[in-house]
This record gives C-alpha cells, structure tokens and sequence, in this order.
C-alpha cells in the first residue's frame, strides 16, 4: 500500500487502459508511426482522459519522456498568463531524446473564449517542435478553430462491468475480501467514473474489514454532504434564509461543487418520491427546475446563485 | 416606494439651494421658449446632489422629452440612430421642442464607449433641440470638448444643514421616531449627497423602534457602498421600471449589485410566489451575466440588468409598507470569515492536483473520501507522506494526530522499501549498461539541452531521491547534472538575453 489507490493503480500504458478500446487502438496506430496530430480527449470526469495522456506520452516519446512532457491545468488558480507563458518557455526548446514534444493541458473548457483563441495561436506557432493533448469535459464549451485543429476522441463513462473487474483486480493485489454484491454497489454508485469507483473501495478497505454492500453504503453515505436533506426540509417548510444558509455554509465550507450540489439534491428528492415521501406532480416540477439549474451551471452560470434560485422552488 | 421618488421636488421653487444657478436656468427656458436656440446645459456635480432631479424640473417646461444613458455602452451608431434624428429634425407640426437629458456624459465606463464623446459633439452641434448634459466630474477628459460647448452649471455639495433638514421633514410624513441625532449623522455620513441620505434613511428605518445614533454608525461612510444601497432599495421598494433602471446605474460591478439584490429578496417580499418569481430573475441575470463572461460579449449585461432590475421589481404585486434593513450578503462575511479554511483547502487541492493530476475541483470532491480513508492511521499516514502534507494539512482529514507508533513503523516499512527498490534497480541498471552502452553520449547531450531553459531539473533531482519504476540511469546522471549546475551559472547572463529575444519575436 503506498498512498491512494487511484494513483498507485493508474494503469502506466495504452494497453492496460480499461475501456475506450477504439479510442486505445488508434492513439497505438499514432506510437506505431512516431507522430501524432494535436488530440483533444473529452468525455466525464474518470473516464481516463489523463490516464491515456500519460500513457500515450511515455509510449510515443519513449524513455525522455519526463524531459519532453509538459503538464498543466488550464484553469491554474495564477492565471491564463501563466499558463501561456510555461508553453512558451517549454515550446521554444527543441525536443532531445525524443520526436518531440508534448503538452497536456487539462480543463480546457474551463478557459475563457479570449484564452483559448491565445491558446489557438499558440498551437500553431509551435506545429514543428511540439503536439497538444488538451482535455476537457464539454466539447462543445471549445471554440471551433482549436476543434478543427484537433483529432478529438470522446471518451464514453466505463461500463459497470469492466469497473468491477478492475476493482476485484485491486482487492486481489491489496488482499481485501470483497463480494459481488459490494462491488456491484460500488459500480452502481460510480456511474462509469472510475477514479470515483477506486476511491470508494480504498475508503470502504481503509475500514479494514472485507467489502460488502453494508460497508460501500456507510462509506457512500458519509461522503455525502450531510446537510442536504436538512436543507431541503427547511425549504419544504418555508424557511428559505435557514435552506439558503445552509447552502452557503457547504458549499463554501466543505468547497462541494456546484455539480455535486445539484446530484445530491437530485437523490436526495428522487428518494423521496419513491418512498411515498413527496406528491409526483410536486416531484417532476422540481425535476424540471433541478434538470434546469445543472444545465445552466454546466453552461457557466453562477453555481451559487442558481441553487437559490433551485432552493426557492421548495418553499 | 422610493422615498427618493416620493419627495423629489416638483418644481423649482422647491429645489433646495442654488440660487444663482436657478436664474441662468429660468433664463435658459424662457429664451427657448422665444424661439431663441441656446446652447446646452450642462450640469456638473457629484452624485445625489439633485441634477436629474432639476432636468426633471425644466423637462416640465417642454411638451416632451427623451432621457439617454450616456454611458450607457452606446457607441456612435446608438446615440445617432436614437437621438440624431431626433435632435436634428423638429416635429412636422407645431415648433415643439423637445428636451433631450443625456445623463452620465463623463461615462464611467471608460474606453468601452469608443467614439462616444465624438458622437455627442455631433449631436450638439446639428441639434435644433434644448439639450441638457450632466456629468460628475467636471475635470472629466471626457468633458473637455463638450465643456466649451456648452453652458456649464456646477452644482455643489448639498449641506448638511440642509440634508438634515430634509430628513426631519421626510421623517415627520412617515411617522418614523429617529433620534435628531441620528438624522444629523446620516445627514453628515451622506457627504453632501442627498439621494443617498434619503435611502440610508429608509433603509434604516422601521416603524417600532427609534432611529438611534448607533444604527448608523454600523453604515460605512457614504462613497464605498451606499451607491448599492441606493440601488438595491431602488429595486425593492419600487415598482416603477424607470425608477428601477435609474437606481441601478451605479459604478459597481453589476455582480456584486445582484448578490445585494438576492441576498435582501426574502428580507423584503414576504410571499412565496414573489421570492421565487424573483429568485427566477435573479438566476436569469446571473445566466445572462455568466454568457456575457465567456462570449466576451458583454451586451448581454443590459439583459442581465433588466432581470435584476425590473425582472425582481415587479415580481412583487405591490411595494411593502414594512421597512426593512438592507444587509451585506451573508455569503462575504461567510467567506471572510473562512478564509484560512478556504486557504488551507486550496492549499491541499494543489498539493493533490501535483501529485496525482487531477483539476483543483476534482481534487476537492474526493475529500470526503479522504476523511474515511484519515481514520485509518496507517494509510492516513501513507497519504500524507504521499501527498508530503503538513501538520495542520493533516489536521483538515483527521481530528487526532497520526499515533507516533504508528509513525515510527510506517517510516521503518518506507526505508525498507527503499532499499529493495534501489536493490532492484541497481541490478537492472547493470543489465542495461550491458546491453545498452551507446546511451550515454544521448543522455548527456540532453541535459545540456535541458539545463537552458528554466524548467526541467526537478523531476530529476526526485529521480535520485525517490524510487519511480522504469527510471534512468543513476550514476551517470547524477555526475553531468552537477557540472551542468557550475555551467549553468557561468551562462546566467546569456540566459537573460535568451529571455529578452523571446520576448520580442512574440
């Protein structure tokens, strides 16, 4: 056991990559020639986008590649400047001990339009020396001129099978006892996201005894923000300061995302109006407005500011 | 309703002061009214001093008038294609004249209004129209070819005599019980701007208690926020969508003027279906806002203004008799508060987003994971060494500190590691140096390549310390990088010029 699972069990090359099995051939076709056009991998969060970057970059650029990779975070807290500024310094150098050489740029979607038209000039002014693998979830939050300059591979959620797999692998290696039935749990809860899956099974081992439907659960439920259905019945009972303080305090507090916000509301109503708990008619008007505010939060509106406004909809 | 609106002077008898001002201005009417074309007006002074109260005032003088934002994001075309005809062209029947106010001609927006400026010369100089100007700042760049166009009025700071005088009146016809006192403190925390004396006030007030000297001392002078103020009891209190729009020009980020407006929503409208039709707004502002944000097309913003604007005002059925209290939003004071949680989380974030290549936010989202996997003293001792986390670091997953037992065995297990691994890697470096002696050369060529640029010497140095898998080489790295470091610095100054030629060709 050294550290988290999810880095010590990233798969180090192209073929140990579970899933994206087309996606996986043709980035070996690209080893197999020694060159590769940009690519763009987009597709949900742990689906393995970085995971084959990186094994791409060590299979193509062979054993210089640390020397020859640059890896950054589109939306690095210092700003697109400096962002722009590691690429320069980085592109200017001829490559040595390998082809060329590679950036990775993650969360391109995060980037503002005018960063990524900088970004698009920066692309082309270094063609020679090296290629860009960029990142993002949305496509389509890219404008079109990086789109056209990319070979763009869409990256589909892992199927439950293969995530069960590669966890009843981990708990092999680790000597963990696991059962179908906890594992299935876990794939269930991971919804094809296998970083998610993994940190789920370490967290649910780190309590030392065997994985079972029970010790998935009680994981799953502490992760959870506690507070959510606490909210929600506050707003039900029309005290929206006390539901809106409460949504300010965790998402600021314990920094959950906007995205987790509106899935945990999600599951939380979901549970209720299958428990009888909530009137459907009720139900599927907040359906519409949940489904709305997480379209709107994906589109870049204030993930604060929606969720009150989601929040009212419950008084 | 807004105070501001109700007691604003109907006539010019009743507008307070300026006496000398007032003349030139009556002066002004009557020669239009002649038939005599005079030139603008231009009324100069800081805010709520009364300047559009007194364009208002003349405006009664003329059978119609149009009034214009200035700063407004207008460029040329705007103001030519909605004023330009009508300032150059009198109406087919009759000679009557229309008024033309332009509110905000010293633009605080700044370069955004290109040719803005230019344009109102033009229309000045082809209007067959009475025009008044008003602007803040008399010194303006912007005024400096309109001013000698113009006949200029500068309006000064109201007193605070006089402000107070006012309050006392105001105070008497709502039946509102406040300390003299306290009127003469907003009077004088005002700093001579009247509208903003006004809204302190109703924002103050409440019919049960009496106004006392320590619920204004709270306020923050008049020139931070008191312009939001203004604004957000303009939205809320009013039903009147031009009321709203006036009280919504204030030089502040429009965000932070929409996080006001929410945060004070269920303070003030009491019925559901009014909080949530406000609410709606609010979220389509904040759309609108966040398309504007990364379009780069900030012409949606006067979308956005009207959602928070008229969208919120007039999703009340009527204006509320109650006072209420405009608060700062508790969001701040929540992040204020916060901030070293909030350093610190970011903090971690980072050192996670390094070490296992994943965004800030995703690292965020496995924290609660983190907590769980922190109960276990072993692996919270493993992740932190992983992570190199510091004390307090650790603190954020775990109340208890890691057992020093604990500790101690787990530091022996990582120094037994190591020395296997460095076995291990000893003997394949052996084979390899068998296999492979033509590597050499090819590795020290790329240092030298590498050592240029600023970057890549740290993954090396953690190539010695620590024990990745497939690495290079050892011994013989390790002797060209440190010659390589003496060359390095004999070759600082050549870097530096390296540095200035990149920086020009780009």
């Amino acid at each position: 056991m050294t550290g988290p699972w999810v880095e010590k069990y990233r798969p180090q090359t192209l073929e140990d990559i579970v899933g994206q099995k087309q996606i996986i051939s043709r980035l070996e076709k690209y080893v197999g020639e020694g060159s590769m056009p940009n690519l763009m991998f987009t597709g949900p969060a742990g689906v393995g986008k970085t995971t084959t970057a990186l094994a791409l970059v060590k299979s193509i650029l062979g054993e210089y590649w640390r020397q020859n990779f640059l890896e950054l975070n589109a939306s690095d807290a210092r700003g697109i400047e400096t962002v722009r500024n590691n690429i320069k310094n980085f592109c200017r150098l001829k490559p040595v001990g390998a082809p060329f050489r590679i950036i990775f740029l993650d969360e391109v979607d995060n980037m503002t339009k005018d960063a990524q038209h900088a970004l698009r000039r920066e692309m082309e002014m270094y063609t020679k020396t090296a290629s860009f693998i960029l990142s993002c979830n949305y496509s389509s939050k890219i404008i079109d001129p990086i789109q056209s300059r990319c070979a763009i591979f869409r990256f589909a959620p892992i199927k439950g099978e293969e995530i069960a797999e590669r966890l009843r692998f981990i708990c092999e290696n680790e000597g963990f006892e696991a059962d179908d039935k906890g594992l299935e749990t876990i794939v269930y809860f991971a919804e094809g996201d296998m970083r998610k899956a993994v940190n789920v099974l370490q967290a649910a081992a780190s309590e030392g005894e065997a994985i079972t439907e029970e010790s998935v659960y009680e994981v799953v439920s502490k992760a959870k923000p506690q507070d959510i259905g606490n909210m929600i019945n506050k707003a039900l009972m029309g005290d929206f300061l006390g539901a809106r303080n409460i949504l300010r305090e965790t998402m600021v507090l314990q920094g959950t995302s906007g995205e987790d916000m509106v899935s945990q509301i999600y599951s939380e109503v979901s549970k209720r109006v299958s428990e009888g708990k909530m009137e459907p008619d009720f139900y599927i008007d907040l359906i519409e407005a949940i489904a709305d505010c997480d379209f709107r939060i994906r589109e870049g509106a204030n993930p604060r500011i929606q969720l009150e406004a989601l929040l009212t909809k419950f008084i | 309703m807004l105070w501001t609106d109700k007691y604003r002077p109907q006539t010019l008898d009743e507008v307070v002061g300026n006496n000398k001002e007032k003349k030139i201005i009556i002066d002004w009417v009557d020669n239009w009214k002649k038939g005599n074309p005079q030139t603008p007006l231009l009324l100069v002074g800081p805010p709520g001093i009364g300047k559009t109260t007194l364009a208002l005032v003349i405006a009664k003088e003329f059978s119609e008038h149009i009034e214009l934002n200035a700063s407004d994001k207008r460029s040329q075309d705007v103001i030519k294609s909605t004023i330009g005809e009508s300032s150059s062209s009198r109406s087919l029947f009759g000679d009557e004249y229309k008024l033309i106010i332009m509110d905000e001609v010293d633009g605080i927006h700044g370069t955004n209004d290109r040719g803005g400026v230019k344009a109102i010369g033009d229309i000045i100089k082809n209007s067959k129209h009475p025009m008044i100007l008003i602007a803040n700042d008399f010194y303006s760049k912007r005024l400096q070819s309109i001013k000698p166009k113009c006949t200029v009025i500068k309006m000064p700071k109201v007193r605070s005599p006089s402000i107070r005088k006012a309050l006392k009146e105001i105070a008497q016809k709502e039946e509102v019980k406040a300390n003299p006192k306290a009127l003469d403190l907003i009077a004088k925390k005002s700093n001579g701007d009247m509208r903003s004396a006004i809204n302190t006030l109703q924002s103050l007030s409440d019919k049960e208690t009496v106004l006392e000297p320590k619920d204004v001392e709270d306020l923050r002078t008049k020139d931070d926020r008191s312009d939001i103020f203004n604004a957000i009891t303009g939205v809320l209190k009013s039903k009147n969508p031009q009321h709203v729009r006036e009280a919504l020009r204030v030089d502040e980020d429009p965000t932070l003027v929409m996080e006001y407006i929410a945060e004070n929503i269920p303070r003030e409208y009491s019925n559901k279906n009014e909080i949530k039709k406000a609410y709606e707004n609010i979220a389509k502002a904040d759309l609108y806002f966040g398309r504007a944000q990364n379009s780069r097309n900030y012409g949606y913003w006067k979308y956005a203004s009207d959602f928070m604007g008229i969208g919120v005002s007039s999703s009340k059925k009527e204006t509320y008799k109650k006072f209420t209290k405009i608060q700062t939003p508790t969001i701040f004071t929540l992040m204020g508060r916060n901030r070293g949680k909030r350093n610190l989380r970011d903090d971690l974030a980072q050192k996670m987003s390094e070490k296992m290549h994943i965004s800030h936010s995703i690292a965020i989202s496995m924290f609660p994971y983190l907590e769980i996997m922190f109960e276990n003293d072993e692996l919270a001792w493993e992740i932190s060494d992983f992570l190199e986390l510091e004390e307090n670091e650790i603190k954020r997953f775990r109340k208890k500190k890691i057992p020093k037992k604990v500790i101690k065995k787990m530091e022996e297990k990582k120094a037994q590691m190591r020395v296997e691994e460095r076995d291990k890697r000893f003997e394949e470096l052996q084979n390899q140096m068998m296999n492979a002696p033509e590597e050499i050369p090819e590795a020290e060529e790329e240092i030298i390549e590498d050592s240029l640029p600023l970057e890549v010497p740290e993954p090396e140095e953690e190539i010695v310390e620590e024990p990745p898998k497939e690495e290079v080489p050892e011994p013989e790295e390790k002797i060209p990088e440190k010659e390589e470091n003496k060359k390095d610095s004999e070759e600082e100054p050549k870097k530096k010029t390296d540095k200035q030629v990149s920086l020009f060709s780009f």
